[in-house]
């Protein structure tokens, strides 16, 4: 169990460290504050997980560090019922110089454990680690993949009442990852309380119980996993709107018609970032400034190698759209996203018949960008989810004149 | 702090910081041996005669050398004790910042890691005094408690250095120049009876004078030490541990803020 009260901790900015004697000598302030974290409280029971999400700076890493001991907060309390353990000191300590042997005592020393603990799992950790002989060679002999490992083993090891999970966990390849994983799931069924901060929404919805949404230092939400993750897309998608305005140039064409402006939001998200299985609507805003009897509106999704993944248009969906002079008008596709998270840009274009070869009217390559994060429904890997059904068979019969054959 | 992780540190200290060199950990033991046998065999032929007049006659031609180490010996130990302490917070910064570790506590490895250096080169240099026979006195059981006393103020010293140097580097410097400055102070190389009789008052506000003289007493003359000295300087280095330590938890969240 892990206790927080109204946990406050803000950062004095001095511009050299000097200045905070300047401040007890002289007693006026020399400083700039930044709040970084302002009345979090949650509490974490035994066996149960909690996430906690936010942005770059919203004081993630700052809330660690509290939790964990190494910064103090300015007011509230923390309580927890044994050791705290992170994944924070991952590898603190390690001498390149000396063997990983030696390195598993310096690390697991600091984070808390006893010699006679490290006497006792020293086999495990290095077992966990598959470094197999190379446990004798000095560490700078080691790729950076090895010493995570080794670092990770012995973290892993530690065997906390509470353990401070973050990214550090999504680096090593996919086969050390699920060990790790497997043996964090073990660690909380045998009733440890986990902290996990990460980004990858998927990770936090499938190990935890209760996700906390951190912005700007405050809990902005503190709920179930899925209420938590569409709750954080929306803030992602308010705060990230000023960058998004810049860019674009806005196409060629002959520009008998235009495409004024180009929005794209999630249908549940209703912003720019939404879950894979949400629905994109996509919406276009054209002015039509010469009479054009057969208009197509098309769009290309591509991903972030420029790759185009999906492209249709109202010529093959075969809604034909015809315009007058000074006509304004405004199309909204509704694309279900069953691609894979990732970032992804729009081009619209307007032209006659089936593509733009005839006559292109406008045509506007990057005119929208959105991102999928996260997956909503049942999980997938790859690029796009193809909704495949399984079905459990009886096993066939094996009748003699098969047994014959074979 | 546990003390498996203190051990660790010291042991970082002394023996893996030479792990990389063919010698290893006889480093540690090589370079006190140096000093020992360049600063008795320097200077046993000088400034002999001077000592007579202080009741050391009988040491013969070694006499400036034994009372030279006695006295640098010693002082090395508080120095490096003060210094290094001083600097500690910003060399395991890397740690302080990662790990939950005391920062009270942590300077104690320092502390350690000098007193076993000491001991190894008194324990050359008492086999050196018994080698040219020496006169050996139990006064010399006094030596731990005159150290202790001695220590004890360097580790308060230092603790203060080293929390008012994660505000202000130039700490370090200064640390440095005071130390030198201290060193000539502080009758070690020279003899007190060099010092005009009218000055000796001011130099006898020096703590290390007071230690420095009671080592040579019990380890030279064979007396006990002058004991009110050493119970001021006890006193002084406790109010100053408490200070130091008042000091610093009031500043450990900005410290740890800093790092």
């Amino acid at each position: 169990m892990i206790e927080a009260n109204n946990l406050q901790k803000s950062f004095k900015l001095y511009h050299q460290p000097s200045d905070r004697l300047k401040e007890i000598l002289l007693r006026r302030p020399f400083h700039n504050r930044h709040h970084a974290l302002q009345d979090v409280s949650f509490r974490v029971e035994n066996g149960e997980t909690l996430g906690i999400i936010g942005r770059n700076g919203a004081g993630k890493s700052t809330l660690l560090k509290i939790l964990n001991g190494v910064l103090l907060p300015d007011t509230g309390s923390l309580h927890s019922s044994g050791k705290v353990t992170g994944l924070l000191e991952l590898g603190t300590g390690f001498d390149m110089s000396m063997n990983g042997e030696k390195n598993i005592y310096t690390n697991g020393l600091l984070i808390g454990m006893s010699r006679e603990e490290l006497d006792a799992r020293h086999d495990d950790i290095i077992a966990f680690s598959e470094l197999g002989k190379f446990i004798n060679e000095p560490l700078r002999t080691y790729s950076s993949g090895m010493v995570m490992r080794l670092a990770f083993s012995i973290a892993i090891h530690a065997n906390p009442d509470i353990f401070l999970v973050d990214e550090a966990l999504s680096v090593g390849d996919g086969h050390f990852q699920q060990k790790c994983m497997r043996k964090i799931r073990e660690f909380r069924a045998n009733g440890g309380s986990i902290i996990f901060v990460s980004h990858d929404l998927n990770a936090v919805k499938m190990l935890c119980d209760r996700v906390i949404v951190l912005s700007d230092g405050k809990v902005a939400k503190d709920s179930d996993p899925e209420t938590a993750a569409n709750f954080y897309y929306q803030i992602l998608g308010n705060e990230e709107v000023s960058e998004e305005d810049t860019v674009v140039e806005r196409g060629y064409g002959n520009h008998h018609a235009e495409i004024t402006s180009v929005t794209a939001m999630g249908e549940t998200s209703q912003c720019e970032i939404l879950a894979s299985g949400d629905t994109l609507l996509l919406t276009i805003s054209i002015t039509a400034w010469e009479d054009i009897p057969d208009l197509t509106a098309g769009l290309t999704l591509r991903d972030r190698f420029g790759q185009d993944i999906f492209g249709t248009n109202t010529h093959f969906m075969e809604k034909p759209l015809s315009m007058s002079r000074g006509d304004e008008i405004v199309v909204r596709f509704h694309v279900p996203m069953m691609v894979a998270p990732g970032k992804y840009t729009v081009s619209i274009a307007l032209h006659e018949g089936a593509d733009h070869t005839r006559i292109c009217y406008h045509w506007w390559d990057n005119a929208a960008r959105f991102e999928v994060s996260g997956i909503r429904g049942t999980h997938f890997i790859g690029v796009c989810q193809l909704n495949p059904s399984v079905e459990f068979l009886a096993p066939p019969e094996v009748t003699n004149d098969t047994a014959q054959q074979s | 702090m546990n003390p498996a992780l203190l051990l660790h540190f010291v042991r970082q200290d002394l023996v893996d910081r030479h792990a990389a060199s063919a010698l290893g950990a006889l480093w540690t033991l090589l370079i006190p041996l140096a000093n020992i046998l360049i600063f008795t065999l320097v200077f046993s032929r000088l400034m002999g005669a001077r000592l007579e007049m202080m009741g050391m006659q009988s040491l013969g031609t070694y006499s400036y050398s034994v009372y030279l180490v006695t006295g640098l010996l010693a002082w090395t130990c508080f120095a490096n004790t003060v210094t290094r302490i001083g600097q500690v917070f910003h060399e395991k910064a890397g740690l302080i910042g990662k790990v939950k570790i005391s920062l009270f506590a942590l300077p104690l490895y320092v502390l350690i890691s000098e007193l076993i250096v000491y001991a190894i080169s008194m324990s050359f240099f008492v086999g050196f005094l018994l080698l040219i026979d020496f006169q050996w006195s139990w006064h010399w059981l006094w030596l731990p408690v005159v150290l202790a006393v001695q220590q004890l103020l360097a580790y308060s010293l230092g603790l203060m250095v080293a929390v008012l140097s994660v505000f202000l580097r130039d700490i370090r410097e200064l640390v440095t120049l005071a130390v030198q400055f201290w060193f000539w102070l502080t009758p070690i190389v020279y003899v007190m009876t060099i010092l005009p009789e009218s000055w000796i008052w001011l130099f006898k506000l020096n703590p290390l004078f007071h230690t420095t003289a009671a080592l040579r007493q019990v380890m030279i003359v064979g007396t006990t030490p002058d004991w009110q000295a050493l119970v001021a300087i006890t006193l002084l280095g406790l109010g100053l541990l408490v200070a130091s330590l008042f000091v610093g938890k009031k500043l450990e969240r900005d410290i740890r803020d800093f790092l």
